[in-house]
This record gives C-alpha cells, sequence and structure tokens, in this order.
C-alpha cells in the first residue's frame, strides 16, 4: 500500500471533543470521506456518532442503527461522499491497535455491504483534557498499516 | 521501451518526498497563530475569532505534511464588498508579512509563503477571509461568503458558502495539483543543474494553471505546464508579477537569450519525450538515494472490491478494544 490520508483540523478536533465527553470510556464512530480520482489519498471529510453504543474504559460497541439514510445521502453528493472506516479513543493508552480492532477491521472489510477493501481505523489517544496522539491504519489483507 | 508517463511522474515524486517533519509542524503553529493574532489586533470587532481549517495529512510510506488554513470570518458590516474585504487583507497581510514572505492572492485565500529559514524550511498558510452570510449569525449557523478572486474565472460561481464542501474541495484539489507541478520543476531544474530561480518556476506555473485551464492526470499537466512556458515566456509583454510587489516583474529577472534558452529547453524536453517516453527519466530522474521499499506493492492505492462501488454499509454491530 502507498497511500495517504488528510483530515481536517476541525473534523479533528470535533472527533477529539467527542471523546473527551466520553472519557474515561472509550468511545468513536463512523468516518466518512472520499478517495482521490486516482485512489491514492483519501480525504475524510466528516464523522457520524453512532445512535446506539456501548461503552467502559477498554471496549467500545457500536451500532450502525439508522445511518443507511445518512450514508445515501452522503453518496449523493458531488463529490461522493461514503464510508471509509471507523475512529475510536483509546483514553489514557496508546494508539497501538488491539487484536479485537484487528479482528473488527477484518470483519467489517469482510462484511457483504461493504464495497471497500482497505477500509481506515483511526485511533486516539485521550486524557481527561485533551489528545496525546492519534494514528491512522489503513487495513490491507488481514493486517492494519500504520501511516508515518 | 516506453514508460507509463504518468505512473513514472508519480514515482518521481515520491521519492523527492522531503522528510523533516515535527519541528516543522511546531513551526507552522507559530507562525499560524502569529498571524492570527496579528489579524486580531487589526481587525479587532470587524471579526470573529480566527478559526483554523488546514488538514492534517498521513501517508503509508513518508512523512505527515501539513496545509495548515486559517478562516478569518468577518462580520456581515464590515465591508460593502467581499471584493473590497479580500483586498483588505491582502493589503495588510502584505504590509505586515511583505518583507520576510511571498504573499498572493489565489482562488479563495490569500497565500503567505515565507522565504526558507536556516533548516531550509519553507512554511506556508493560506488566509481566506469570508463573510458572514447573514448579520450576527455566524455564531449559529457558521455561514460565511467567501470572494472568489477574479481572475480565476473558470469558476462559475462568484462567491461560495465556506459550508459547501464543494468549494473547499475544489480549493484543495487545484492547491495539491499545482504544488505537484511546481515539484517536478524543481526535480528537473535541481536534478539538471538549471539555475532558474524556483521563485520563477513557481509564478509561472501558478500563471499556467490561471490561464490555461490545465487538467488531466499528471504527465497531462506536466506537459500543458511545458507546453505553456515554451509558448509564452518569450511572448513581449509577458508578466510575472511579484505577488509581494506587484510593480515587480519577475519574469524580467531573465535576460531575453534566457528566456529563449528556457523556451528551447521545454521545447526540446517536449519533442525527446514524445520520441520516446523513457527520455522522462533523465529530465526527471527518481532520487537515487530514496530507499527502495516493496516496489511491487508501491503503486497500490486504496480499493474497491471487484463488482462493487465505493458505497459501503458497516456491519451492523461492532466491538473495539
Ligand atoms: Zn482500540
Amino acid at each position: 500500500m502507498d497511500v495517504e490520508v488528510q483530515i481536517p483540523e476541525g473534523l479533528l478536533n470535533k472527533i477529539v471533543n467527542a471523546g473527551i465527553k466520553m472519557y474515561p470510556k472509550e468511545y468513536g464512530g463512523f468516518l466518512i470521506g472520499f478517495y482521490s480520482e486516482d485512489f491514492k489519498i483519501l480525504h475524510i471529510t466528516e464523522t457520524i456518532l453512532p445512535s446506539e453504543y456501548r461503552n467502559s474504559k477498554y471496549s467500545f460497541e457500536r451500532s450502525a442503527k439508522g445511518i443507511k439514510g445518512e450514508l445515501k445521502r452522503l453518496y449523493s453528493l458531488n463529490p461522493k461522499q461514503y464510508y471509509v472506516g471507523e475512529w475510536h479513543t483509546h483514553p489514557d493508552n496508546s494508539t497501538q491497535f488491539s487484536m479485537t480492532d484487528l479482528n473488527a477491521m477484518i470483519e467489517i472489510t469482510e462484511y457483504k455491504t461493504v464495497g471497500i477493501s482497505n477500509p481506515t481505523l483511526m485511533i486516539l489517544s485521550i486524557n481527561k483534557s485533551g489528545l496525546n496522539d492519534f494514528e491512522f491504519y489503513v487495513y490491507n489483507d488481514k493486517k492494519l498499516l500504520r501511516y508515518e | 521501451m516506453a514508460i507509463n508517463k504518468k505512473e513514472y511522474l508519480q514515482e518521481v515524486l515520491e521519492t523527492h518526498k522531503m522528510s523533516h517533519v515535527n519541528s516543522l509542524l511546531d513551526k507552522y503553529r507559530d507562525k499560524r497563530k502569529s498571524i492570527k493574532e496579528a489579524l486580531e489586533d487589526y481587525y479587532t470587532d470587524k471579526i470573529y475569532s480566527p478559526l483554523n481549517s488546514g488538514s492534517y495529512a498521513k501517508h503509508t510510506a513518508i512523512n505527515t505534511k501539513f496545509d495548515l488554513d486559517v478562516v478569518v470570518p468577518f462580520k456581515k458590516k464590515s465591508f460593502s464588498t467581499l471584493e473590497e474585504m479580500f483586498d483588505d487583507v491582502f493589503d495588510f497581510l502584505n504590509d505586515t508579512y511583505g518583507t520576510e514572505a511571498t504573499v498572493r492572492k489565489q482562488k479563495v485565500s490569500i497565500g503567505i509563503i515565507f522565504y526558507k529559514d536556516d533548516d531550509n524550511h519553507e512554511i506556508s498558510i493560506d488566509i481566506v477571509p469570508g463573510r458572514e452570510l447573514n448579520e450576527d449569525q455566524y455564531n449559529e449557523d457558521n455561514k460565511l461568503n467567501l470572494y472568489v478572486n477574479s481572475k480565476y474565472g473558470l469558476l462559475a460561481e462568484k462567491t461560495h458558502l465556506l459550508t459547501n464542501i464543494k468549494a473547499q474541495i475544489e480549493h484543495i484539489k487545484s492547491k495539491d495539483n499545482e504544488r505537484k507541478i511546481i515539484r517536478l520543476l524543481k526535480i528537473w531544474k535541481s536534478s539538471n543543474n538549471e539555475d532558474y530561480k524556483s521563485f520563477l518556476m513557481e509564478l509561472i506555473t501558478v500563471k499556467a494553471f490561471d490561464k490555461d485551464n490545465i487538467s488531466g492526470n499528471l504527465w497531462e499537466m506536466l506537459e500543458s505546464t511545458m507546453e505553456y512556458i515554451r509558448d509564452n515566456i518569450t511572448k513581449d509583454g509577458f508578466t510575472l508579477s511579484d505577488p509581494g510587489n506587484s510593480g515587480n516583474n519577475v519574469a524580467d529577472t531573465l535576460e531575453s537569450w534566457q528566456k529563449e534558452n528556457l523556451s528551447t529547453k521545454m521545447k526540446n524536453m517536449l519533442d525527446r519525450i514524445e520520441d520516446n517516453s523513457d527520455n522522462l527519466k533523465i529530465y526527471f530522474p527518481v532520487n537515487p538515494d530514496f530507499k527502495e521499499e516493496d516496489n511491487t506493492k508501491s503503486n497500490e492505492g486504496y480499493g474497491v472490491k471487484t463488482g462493487a462501488s465505493t458505497f459501503s454499509v458497516p456491519t451492523q454491530n461492532q466491538r473495539f478494544g
């Protein structure tokens, strides 16, 4: 893989703030964006927060209930925007993905209504008042590759 | 043997990527902070707080880069026209930073490109002035009207709402393309020991993009830009105005024989590449210091499953740890 991801600073702040509100529990959401014409750059444009979720300090389970309509609306825009991956926080922890995270990305990619084969996973290390660090991973062939 | 020109040029850009990052981000942030403070001191109650709207980019093979923009939301009554607003911000930034940076008008923003510092870092920050759409409503609706610089006459609308994602995306794309071509011409310049000023190559590329509606893939854009240089640099009255000092025609820094030379070089390159695409490698070599990675995989972009589209509905319930 030789790819790039771009996230607007404003969206990053929005995600961080949503994560901090749930501190010390994990929290997350869907990443929306589009690929450049040559499929080399992912421009992340938006996040959808889940309407239902369960979370604790070490886990986060989100439901996709009710997002299909929003995904359709986003896909009708110009340029088309679509589901490109997931984000979640690791409160007081590193940005390293867990085995659960990797398995989740495998399941997502293999899921029948998912058309993309390299979804992105964003993990944010946060504390109670701010962001420590964030990392993007791109899923490829049962592995998560880190962006430098 | 013929090569795929577009893919080859992509590789050239990738092997010449800059590799300095963390200290650079701090420098960006410091500069941006000082610009925001200067704007707040000067415009006081004519504006709402300037906000950051740039992006972070992360790449699987190269370092993070930044494209940091500052949006300056003006109050509805601050200026009677968007153009006055745009020009006033340009004048202010030019007066304030003109001695340490190139300040130039762009499509919807004013670019401040600081001269290289001791570490050879070149920091550029775009300032996007916007005026609230509805009086006193900015804090609630975040809607801004942007001025679209009329020399970019190809855009249909004269103004855009900042909330209009398309306008932002067009802005991002057009800048990405210009920058790639500028970098390729700089690679040509340094690899072939040409002594043309980088600044000149930048201005001429920007002008080519303005005048020629340059589009297509990387090779097509480079080709059109080179053709533009070939056909225009020697013309009487061809100007490249210095954005930092509009009275200064940067094209005049070349003697007429140097302009002829540049035009001929472009012509020769275009002809040789036309003869044989392999010649592209002579003019735009890959970086020999670049460490070989898994080259068989390096052309892979993001994938879409066979027979599928990018439209995806993810799993219903998913647990992360
Ligand atoms: Zn996790």
